[in-house]
């Protein structure tokens, strides 16, 4: 357990985002099982984090949600990527790597790389 | 984007409550059972694998509060609570609630009222596209005021050569012109413009457009939107149509928005010709080769980007241009220029410190009114003191009880905003229905627009915050020990001036100095009517009619008005008829500098003299006492040119020597002095006597034209209101479609002369009188809470013997010490601020001793009351229901 890693601030809804694009629509549960098993079972993810997040970017345009059916019939709530979502998707990515290229020339020096 | 789209949904789910929390809860459950199926799977018995699942999710609740919380806004939330709170506080007192929000809505009304008038004359930019690049230029000369208008030339040559200026545009201010059809013959104003007139200040039309550039001399006429209602019914194919001014035919080119009256914002126009073509309507208009005559209003448009201080250099050097290529007429000049739509610069002055003073007022009596509030939610704070302590104890933070306080004070002050908007709307509409005496329409109309609109509700919320800042600091620190115990917590123990205390002595002084203002304009308007106008004003109707806008000759227009007398004449109940062209007290008329004739060398005396017309007979229908000589008879319009003047004028030009059969001259022509009446009044009321001469009106119809019509005065022993109709019909049996204006009787006339003094009087008796009873409101609500606290004292001393006299003497002392101090307080600071009133007053010196003495009885009488009614109250106080009363 000592070896999983926090969820930071912000990059969850990146998840989120990539998840659905992938994955299709998905049930609140389904997306957080799905982001522990992406992550290799690295992220300890409190799942009760998820869902005002995925509130947060359903107030923002980026999902949207209906009601339907799960795999074993049970009634759930299905988030799905709308286009200002994949549009916020790219965009969100390209900032990302920008920032991990970033701090990977300060972490690894020069020469190196 | 997407933030401001999140936050509008959360303002929703704030204001709307949507039922989503149901639909989260079947989520968080769907959640759950997945993840305890998967616990089962994995060979977990249903409970432990349920607490697992919940375990993951952190907690059912918190999720479900973390889930809400993204779902609104929380402290829009909080705050909407608070203000549930407080409105339901506020309504717990439904009469101390009343009572501060008609104290706020008194004071802010004043001050939204006063802004109003600020907002329409200060603060309006002139109805045109892009006001603020568009200049109003005045010449200014060395030796005068402000301000001269613009001869043709020199306007040509500053428009040809000002480069700051993309164009420029000049206009003659007022043309009267008679306008017939759709109704009764009508007189109507409006402007001469040069063609670019509407490009250059871009109005934006309502129908049709405004000048062809070569339009100049093409019978073509803009109208405004109010006239065209008014007699053309709103007919939008009226553009085309040709309409008759003064007999010319105009063809309608355009509608002008309502909004436009004039670009100087006061004059009321209500139809643009070309300025080529106003010397149809206008006789005697300057030439436009002279650069003597000073007659063109002119504005400009600056050219995008060139600051100010470049327009005022530009200026600068073409003046020392004109100067040195027109030494004769040019010498003295320079140009002044402000943004078109100010205030005209030579009445700056005057109205910004009218609209100060009233500014000031009305603030004080929003402090007075201010203080009301506060000083009730002090007492409110105290009877709470209690609630307070216990929601301290239970750990409510003192932040929180202040903003219940402070949200108490601003929705206390909002309402009070909106009582003020309510009473302001009906005090600028009986604002606006006053009419200043002046010969020309104006516009002065005020009424609340969306500038006041804001910058009420901004007072409101500083009133709320300010107001309740003192109560809402006290309201949250009580003495915790001794709230719980039930006793004072907040008026602290050995503090002998309270704060209420400082308040009501503040609102008695500034209200002392709100009454002697008000006491010195009330002198004013009484001293004001005592005033000798110089002629009787009793069975007199006047009414105007301009022949020459209806097409007559000089010689016609005589013979008309001769006709008309004798008509007029004829008709039983009336015993004269005379004829002027303009009546005293009309605001201003003709006038030209006078000097004795034959005698031209300098240093002589020369006077400016106001000029008036009479027939035979006018000086004794008004009344008014013929001191020398004779009075008008048997002069021919080419005879030898006669006139009557006033003593001032006999006095000021021959030093009371005996003026018969000497000769003045003024204005181009030379007159014989043939007789000496009194002196009258001549413009306004307040006026200084000035020196006037009559003149024939025979000798003066054809020369020198009255811009203004001829003005018939109809004396009668019975009541002249009654005369009108008789008239009225005598004017239209000689011509049908004469256009009838001023009609009025003479006391109607001069009451309205007295305008000014009327309504300072009328605004400072109004603002004086709400001071004084805030104030008195004020002072009562003090002494009534100090009994209140003090029950138990009084009831102590009258079980130990104290007599209800003693008692109720020791209430009235405090509150007339209040009241005393206020007053050694107030009076110094109101003979200071007299002097600002001073350039306002008739007849009267602004340390006016009998104001100065009564004002300060009146208002200790006033505080006497409001103190006995609470100190009978202490008197009657029953010491066996004080003691025993917990």
């Amino acid at each position: 357990m000592g070896d999983k890693t926090d969820v930071w601030q912000g990059t969850l809804a990146l998840m989120v985002l990539r998840t659905l694009e992938t994955m299709g629509p998905q049930h609140g549960y389904g997306l957080a099982r799905r982001i522990e098993q992406t992550s290799g079972d690295l992220l300890e993810l409190n799942y009760g984090t998820l869902y005002p997040a995925l509130l947060k970017l359903e107030q923002e345009g980026y999902i949207r949600s209906r009601w339907g059916a799960s795999e074993n019939n049970r009634r759930a709530k299905f988030y799905e990527l709308t286009r200002a979502g994949q549009k916020q998707l790219r965009k969100a990515a390209r900032e990302w790597e920008q920032t991990t290229e970033i701090l990977a020339r300060f972490l690894n020096p020069a020469g190196q790389g | 984007m997407n933030k401001l789209r999140a936050i509008l949904k959360r303002l929703c789910g704030t204001l709307f409550r949507m039922p989503a929390g149901d639909d989260f809860d079947e989520e968080l459950e769907a959640h759950l059972a997945l993840d305890t199926e998967r616990g089962m799977r994995g060979g977990l018995t249903r409970e432990e694998a349920r607490r697992q699942a919940l375990m993951r999710l952190g907690g059912a609740e918190q999720v479900r509060n973390a889930y809400r919380e993204r779902q609104v806004l929380p402290w829009l939330e909080s705050l909407l609570r608070d203000l549930r709170y407080s409105a339901r506080s506020l309504a717990r007192h439904p009469a101390v609630t009343a009572v501060a929000v008609l104290s706020i809505g008194l004071g802010v009304g004043a001050n939204t009222t006063i802004f109003s008038m600020v907002s329409r004359f200060v603060l309006q930019p002139a109805p045109v596209g892009d006001p603020g690049t568009l200049l109003a230029l005045h010449i200014m000369q060395k030796s005068e005021h402000c301000c001269n208008p613009f001869p043709w030339p020199l306007f040509a040559d500053l428009r040809r050569q000002a480069h700051s200026f993309s164009d420029m545009a000049a206009y003659y201010e007022l043309i009267p012109a008679s306008i017939s059809g759709g109704g009764e013959p009508e007189r109507v104003w409006g402007q001469g413009v040069t063609p670019n007139f509407f490009r250059v200040t871009e109005v934006p039309m309502v129908l049709g457009s405004g000048f062809a550039d070569s339009d100049d001399r093409i019978p073509v006429v803009v109208l405004s939107e109010r006239l065209w209602r008014r007699r053309f019914n709103s007919d939008r194919g009226i553009i085309g149509k040709n309409v008759t001014l003064s007999g010319h035919s105009f063809t309608v080119t355009g509608i002008a928005p309502a909004a436009l009256h004039s670009i100087d914002q006061i004059l009321d126009a209500e139809f643009w010709v070309p300025l080529g073509l106003t010397p149809e309507l206008v006789p005697n208009l300057p030439p436009h080769d002279s650069r003597e005559y000073h007659w063109l209003a002119v504005v400009g448009r600056l050219r995008p980007g060139v600051p100010r201080a470049q327009v005022t250099a530009e200026l600068n050097v073409l003046a020392q241009r004109f100067a040195a290529a027109y030494p004769k007429t040019d010498q003295d000049n320079h140009f002044v220029f402000e943004q078109a739509g100010s205030l005209p610069p030579r009445e700056r002055g005057p109205v910004l410190l009218f609209l100060s003073a009233l500014s000031l007022v009305v603030v004080l009596l929003l402090v007075i009114a201010g203080a009301n509030v506060t000083s009730l939610l002090f007492a409110q704070a105290v009877s709470r003191q209690r609630e307070m302590s216990v929601r301290l104890a239970l750990g409510a933070t003192r932040g929180r009880l202040r903003r219940l306080v402070l949200m108490e004070s601003v929705l206390l002050s909002l309402a009070g905003g909106a009582t003020g908007v309510l009473l302001s709307l009906w005090a600028t509409q009986a604002l606006s229905a006053f009419h200043l005496p002046a010969p020309v329409p104006l516009d002065l109309h005020i009424g609340i627009d969306v500038r006041t609109l804001v910058y009420t509700f901004l007072l409101s919320v500083t009133c709320g915050l300010l107001l309740g800042l003192a109560p809402a600091w006290a309201a949250a620190r009580p003495v915790m020990t001794n709230a719980l115990k039930g006793e004072a917590a907040i008026v602290r123990i050995g503090r002998r001036i309270s704060l209420r205390s400082l308040l009501v002595t503040a609102q008695v002084a500034i209200s002392l100095v709100l009454l002697c203002i008000t006491g010195l304009f009330l002198r004013s308007l009484q001293s004001a009517a005592s005033i000798n106008i110089g002629f009787q004003t009793r069975g007199l109707l006047l009414l105007s009619i301009d022949p020459r806008l209806h097409g007559y000759t000089p010689a016609q227009t005589s013979a008309m008005l001769r006709q008309l007398r004798q008509r007029v004449a004829a008709l039983p109940g009336v015993d004269d008829v005379v004829c002027t062209d303009v009546a005293l007290l009309s605001g201003g008329n003709r006038s030209d500098g006078f000097t004795v004739s034959g005698h031209s060398s300098k240093g002589e005396p020369y006077i400016i003299t106001d000029l008036y017309m009479a027939t035979p007979g006018y000086f004794d229908a008004l009344g008014m006492p013929r001191l020398a000589g004779r009075d008008f008879g048997g002069e021919t319009p080419n005879g030898p040119r006669t006139a009557i003047v006033n003593r001032a004028f006999v006095d000021r030009l021959f030093g009371g020597a005996n003026p018969i059969g000497q000769h003045v001259a003024g204005g181009g022509w030379t007159y014989e002095i043939i007789g000496v009446v009194g002196n009258a009044k001549s413009r306004t009321v307040g006026e200084d006597t000035r020196p006037i001469l009559y003149r024939s009106l025979d000798q003066t119809v054809a020369d020198d034209p009255s811009l203004m019509g001829y003005t018939l005065v109809v004396h009668t022993p019975g009541n002249p209101g009654d005369l009108a109709d008789s008239v009225r019909r005598q004017v239209y049996a000689i011509d049908p479609a004469m256009a009838i204006y001023n009609q009025e009787t003479m006391q109607e006339h001069v009451r309205r002369a007295f305008v000014l003094p009327r309504v300072a009087a009328m605004l400072f008796g109004v603002f004086g009188g709400i001071g004084l009873v805030l104030a008195t409101v004020g002072l009562y609500g003090v002494m009534s809470f100090a009994v209140s606290r003090r029950t138990r004292e009084i009831g102590i001393r009258m079980a130990m013997g104290a007599q209800p006299g003693a008692v109720k003497r020791l209430v009235m002392r405090q509150g007339m010490m209040l009241t005393l101090a206020a007053l050694v307080l107030g009076w110094p600071a109101a003979w200071m601020l007299a002097k600002l009133a001073s350039s306002f007053l008739y007849g009267i010196a602004p340390h006016d001793t009998l104001t100065f003495a009564i004002v300060p009885i009146v208002l200790a009488a006033v505080a006497l009351i409001a103190c006995w009614i609470p100190g009978r109250r202490a008197a009657s106080i029953n010491p066996m229901d004080a003691l025993r009363a917990e």
